[in-house]
C-alpha cells in the first residue's frame, strides 16, 4: 500500500498530458454547469456525453468504473431514495410507503440532484485519477499558491497512511500486553485511551523533527522556487480553459436570465 | 582564521535551568573531518543544532558567545541564509523525509527546488549525489517504502546534493549495517578530502578511529578532551567518565592490567588489536 498513496494512475493519454490547472478547470466547469444549467437534462447529458468519454480518453475507464460502482453509484442511489421520499413536492402520488409519498415531481427532483452529485464526484475522481498530486501542487505553487499550503496538503496525503500504520503498531503492541480491544463497546472505548497518548505525543515530537529537516533543506528560503519537472502549459491548455470559463459564464447567465 | 569558530558558546533551552552547552570553544579548519563523541545528554545533538543554525534560530532559548561558519556569524544571519552553507542530517531517517514527494529522486531534489537551483542543474546534481551514496537503484521508489538504513542514505543524499560547505551529521549511520556504515564513512571522507568540512556525532568508535581527523569528547556540555582519534579514544579520562569505548580498547585495557598487553598504546580498531595481546 506504500506505493499507492493517491488515486493517480500513471498512463499515457491526452488527459494525462493536460496541464493540471486545465484539469482543475475542467472539473470545476463540469460541476458548475451541472448545478447551474437551467435545462433539466444537463447533468444526465454531462454524465453520458462528458464523464464517460473523458474516462475513455484518459484511459482510466476500468479504474473509474470500479470507483463509480463501489462508491459513487451507491452514494447517488442513496441520495435519490432520500430525495424521492422526503421531498414535499407535487400532488400526483405515484407510490405510497406508509406515510411517505413519492410524487412525480419528487422523483424528477431526486433524479436530477443525484445526477448532479454523480457528475460532481465523477469529475473529481477523473481529475484525481489522471493528475499526479505533486504535479498539481507544484503547478499551483508556480501560479502563486503559497508553498506552505501546498506542503500541508501533499504531506497530509502521504503522512496519514503512515500514521495509520503507526496506530496499528501501537494497538498490536498494547494487545500483546493484554489490552482488550475486542469486547463490549465501552471496554473498547476505554482501551482507546492508552493508544492516544503515544500516537499524539509521538506525532507532535515528529512534527518538530520534520520541521527541522525541511528547514535544513531550504523550505523557507526566500529565493524563487524551481521545479524538477517541467509542467507543460500549451496553447491548447489555455484555449481549453478559456472555452470552459465561457461555458460556465454562459450557463450561469442563462440560469439568471430564465429565472 | 578557522572555518568554523565557536567562542565561549553557552546555551540554555527555553524553560530549562542548566545550560546544555557550557563555554564551548572550538575551531575547525576547512576540509577537516571532526567526530564528536560523548555519553547521552552530553550536548552532542545541541552542538549539531548550534552549528546548523537551529540553535538559537529554531529552538530559541538563551545563547551567549559567538558562532561563525565561513565568515558568517550565526547571530547576525537568518536560518534560511545559514542552511545554504551548512547542511544537517540527523538520526531518525523517517522524520527527515519531507512527505512532499512521491519518489526518492524527487525527495532528493526537494532542497534544490526550494533554494531555486535552475531545472537543468537539478537532474544531474541529483543523479551524481545518488551515485555517490550508491542509491541510484532506489530513484523511483517511494521514500516511505524503504528500510531504515536506505532512508538514512536518502536523508544524507538529500543534504549532500545541496553541496553545503559544512556538513553536520548526528549519528547518520545508526540504522545501517556494517557494510552500509563503511560506505557512508568512505563517502564522507571523500567529501572532506574534496574540501567539505564535516562534523559528525558517532558512537561507532572503530569507524571514528579509521576515518576522522580529530575527535572531540563532550561531557555535560563541555569539551572534556580533543585531539587525534588514536589518543583521545584510548585515553583513561574517557574510560573514567563513562564513555562507550571500542571493545578492543576496553579488552586491551583489562589485559594491560594483567600484563597481557605488550604494546605501548591501546588499540581502537581490530587491526591495531590483532598482534598486541600476549598469548
Amino acid at each position: 500500500m506504500h506505493e499507492r498513496l493517491s488515486f493517480y494512475v500513471k498512463r499515457d493519454s491526452a488527459i494525462h498530458d493536460l496541464n493540471p490547472l486545465t484539469k482543475v478547470s475542467l472539473t470545476l466547469a463540469l460541476i458548475l454547469i451541472a448545478f447551474t444549467s437551467p435545462w433539466y437534462w444537463t447533468p444526465h447529458l454531462l454524465a453520458l456525453a462528458a464523464i464517460i468519454p473523458l474516462s475513455l480518453l484518459g484511459r482510466v475507464a476500468p479504474e473509474f468504473f470500479r470507483t463509480a460502482l463501489r462508491l459513487i453509484l451507491p452514494a447517488a442511489g442513496f441520495l435519490f431514495l432520500m430525495q424521492a421520499f422526503f421531498q414535499p413536492l407535487g400532488e400526483i402520488v405515484i407510490f405510497k410507503f406508509y406515510f411517505l409519498d413519492v410524487t412525480r415531481e419528487s422523483l424528477m427532483f431526486a433524479f436530477r440532484s443525484s445526477m448532479r452529485v454523480l457528475v460532481m464526484v465523477s469529475a473529481f475522481t477523473l481529475m484525481l485519477l489522471t493528475t499526479h498530486p505533486s504535479e498539481l501542487m507544484s503547478d499551483l505553487t508556480r501560479r502563486g499558491l503559497p508553498g506552505q499550503f501546498a506542503y500541508v496538503i501533499i504531506s497530509t496525503l502521504q503522512i496519514l497512511p503512515q500514521m495509520q500504520a503507526k496506530a496499528q503498531t501501537i494497538i498490536s503492541a498494547q494487545r500483546s500486553r493484554g489490552l482488550d480491544t475486542e469486547s463490549s463497546f465501552f471496554k473498547r472505548a476505554g482501551s482507546v485511551v492508552p493508544l492516544v497518548g503515544p500516537l499524539v505525543f509521538g506525532s507532535l515530537a515528529e512534527v518538530e523533527e520534520r520541521a527541522i529537516a525541511i528547514e535544513a533543506r531550504g523550505f523557507t528560503s526566500k529565493k524563487a522556487k524551481t521545479s524538477l519537472h517541467e509542467i507543460p502549459d500549451t496553447r491548447l491548455d489555455q484555449l481549453l480553459r478559456w472555452a470552459l470559463t465561457l461555458l460556465v459564464i454562459l450557463s450561469i447567465a442563462l440560469k439568471l436570465w430564465l429565472s | 582564521m578557522a572555518f568554523v569558530n565557536l567562542q565561549n558558546v553557552t546555551y540554555k533551552y527555553p524553560l530549562t535551568k542548566t545550560p546544555v552547552l557550557q563555554n564551548i570553544n572550538l575551531q575547525i579548519n576547512e576540509g577537516e573531518f571532526v567526530a564528536v563523541i560523548g555519553p547521552n545528554g552530553a550536548g552532542k545533538s545541541t552542538l549539531c543544532y548550534a552549528l546548523a543554525g537551529f540553535v538559537p534560530h529554531f529552538f530559541k532559548g538563551e545563547i551567549s558567545g559567538s558562532i561563525e561558519v565561513a565568515g558568517m556569524e550565526s547571530g547576525k544571519s537568518t536560518l534560511d541564509e545559514w542552511v545554504l552553507n551548512v547542511g544537517l542530517a540527523f538520526q531518525n531517517p523517517f522524520n527527515q523525509i519531507s512527505g512532499a514527494k512521491y519518489t526518492v529522486f524527487e525527495e532528493i531534489a526537494f532542497g534544490l527546488e526550494n533554494t531555486g537551483v535552475p531545472r537543468e542543474e537539478i537532474r544531474p546534481r541529483v543523479e551524481n549525489a545518488m551515485k555517490l551514496t550508491d542509491i541510484s537503484s532506489l530513484a523511483d521508489r517511494s521514500p516511505y517504502s524503504l528500510s531504515g538504513g536506505q532512508q538514512q542514505r536518502v536523508a544524507l543524499t538529500s543534504i549532500l546534493v545541496m553541496q553545503p560547505r559544512l556538513l553536520v551529521l548526528d549519528e547518520p549511520t545508526s540504522q545501517m549495517d556494517p557494510i552500509g556504515t563503511r560506505e557512508v564513512f568512505s563517502v564522507i571522507r571523500k567529501m572532506a578530502e574534496g574540501g567539505m568540512t564535516v562534523v559528525m556525532v558517532e558512537h561507532k568508535m572503530e569507524w571514528v578511529a579509521n576515518f576522522a581527523d580529530r575527535v572531540i569528547a563532550l561531557k555535560d556540555g563541555q569539551i572534556l578532551l580533543e585531539g587525534k582519534p588514536s589518543e583521545v579514544l584510548t585515553s583513561d579520562l574517557l574510560a573514567e567518565n563513562g564513555f562507550g569505548l571500542s571493545r578492543y580498547t576496553s579488552t586491551a585495557r583489562e589485559a594491560k592490567k594483567r600484563g597481557l598487553w605488550k604494546k605501548e598504546t591501546l588499540p581502537v580498531t581490530l587491526d591495531e588489536a590483532v598482534d598486541g595481546f600476549i598469548p
